[in-house]
């Protein structure tokens, strides 16, 4: 797996907006339902959203499709909803397609629960703006980070993130100690530099 | 400010979207009390984001973008409301407005004993019980131990046990190995959420025959 893909994020000193190409598109659609803009965001995230459902490969390719579509309207619906200020687009698509997929193995699993995913997403809105700044930061940072992990701590990861599995399912299917897992996750998130108060 | 946290490994669990609904909802509780957890996630939803975006795309045809692209019309963009009032306040959250439909004087609660009163709350959650329990001022749960996890988060009042004294928005987690007997504090009725993935055990003698009455209710 390519780890880091080629940089699409452009910043500009000193407010440090995000003018990269899908930002833009989200902006167009929202304020102009630019369709044209939609294709664009289309082709180059579809592809993306099924590679994530297919992963962990529990998802058949017809649920997989089902997913594109439901996640890729949802960007249409919600595009206003996106702040450039304090995310990547890819990470405010991520968002979307991850809950799209937890609720979508709920309903396969006849799950019968009043709560949507996304009603467990932590609403940013109200943060100061010195702290989306952080939060902005702090993703330009994995991303500059996560080539440099070793493979071990990657392949669990992709495993937590990627197929949706618990540290306990990780830890059975590599067949490694609980222990391992969640002391390689735990080192690759703090190589990372992701801050976290002690429990 | 919550002083007690959930463990990195389920603020992970949570931004991968791994973690149970009953668990999630507990984490995500916490959330709204916790500014500093809250960025956590955010920066974990990152490395998620992260590798989502570096994925070997799989392919996608045209079909399923006509197929999008002709059903735009019925789902118009929508007008974003900010939500910025329901961040970081510490009213109950709305997640658990949600699943209780009303005030907690509205619940049905259970008797215990004299000082714990229990309500369960349903998530659909097969494996986990999500309750709320309503402890007495001064009141204490009988020391137990537990035969699987028990995840706390203050709502009102507080407690304190052998680890500390726990306000609103605190979380604990708890394992099978650990006994603790949480006494609320002397000044105000306690009202906690907790989620179990098994049932309480009393250890003390006089609660022992208490332990068959007290069966997982999950759902």
């Amino acid at each position: 797996m390519q780890v880091v893909g080629e940089r699409q994020n452009v910043w500009t000193a000193p407010t440090g907006r995000r003018t990269d190409e899908w930002s833009e598109c989200l902006t167009q659609i929202a304020e102009h339902e630019d369709r044209a803009a939609f294709t664009r965001l289309f082709r180059h995230f579809a592809p993306l959203i099924k590679a994530f459902a297919l992963s962990g490969s529990t998802m058949s390719a017809t649920h997989a499709d089902e997913l594109v579509q439901e996640v890729m309207l949802k960007v249409w619906q919600k595009a206003a909803a996106f702040n450039p200020e304090k995310a990547a687009a890819s990470t405010w698509v991520y968002t979307i397609a991850r809950n799209c997929r937890t609720d979508m193995f709920r309903r396969l699993q006849k799950f019968d629960t009043p709560l949507a995913a996304e009603d467990f997403t932590p609403e940013q809105d109200g943060e100061e703006p010195f702290a989306q700044l952080q939060s902005k930061r702090s993703g330009e940072r994995i991303r500059e980070m996560m080539a440099d992990l070793p493979a071990d701590q990657t392949q669990i990861l992709a495993k937590v993130y990627m197929e949706g599995k618990s540290h306990a399912e990780a830890a059975a299917e590599l067949d490694l100690p609980l222990g391992t897992v969640k002391s390689r996750v735990r080192l690759a998130i703090q190589k990372l530099q992701v801050q976290f108060e002690r429990a | 400010m919550a002083t007690f946290h959930p463990q990195l490994e389920l603020l992970t669990e949570h931004a991968a979207g791994s973690l149970s609904v009953a668990q999630s909802a507990c984490v995500a509780a916490h959330l709204n009390y916790c500014a500093e957890c809250r960025h956590s996630v955010v920066q974990l939803q990152n490395i998620g984001a992260t590798l989502f975006e570096s994925a070997d795309p799989s392919p996608v045809g045209d079909v399923l973008l006509n197929r999008v692209l002709a059903r735009l019309d019925e789902e118009a963009p929508l007008h974003h409301s900010s939500a910025a009032d329901q961040a970081g306040n510490n009213a109950t959250p709305a997640l658990l407005q949600r699943l209780m439909q009303g005030d907690f004087s509205d619940l049905p609660w259970r008797k215990v004993t004299d000082a714990l009163r229990i309500t369960r709350l349903q998530t659909g959650d097969p494996n986990y019980e999500f309750a709320l329990y309503h402890i007495k001022a001064g009141g204490v749960i009988p020391d137990h131990g537990h035969r699987g996890s028990e995840m706390t988060l203050i709502l009102e009042g507080g407690f304190s046990d052998d680890r500390g004294t726990y306000h609103p928005g605190d979380f604990t987690y708890r394992r099978q190995e650990d006994e603790h007997a949480p006494q609320a504090l002397a000044d105000q009725d306690c009202i906690c959420l907790a989620v179990l993935d098994a049932p309480l055990r009393f250890t003390g003698w006089k609660h022992r025959w208490m332990n068959p009455f007290l069966r997982l209710h999950a759902g």
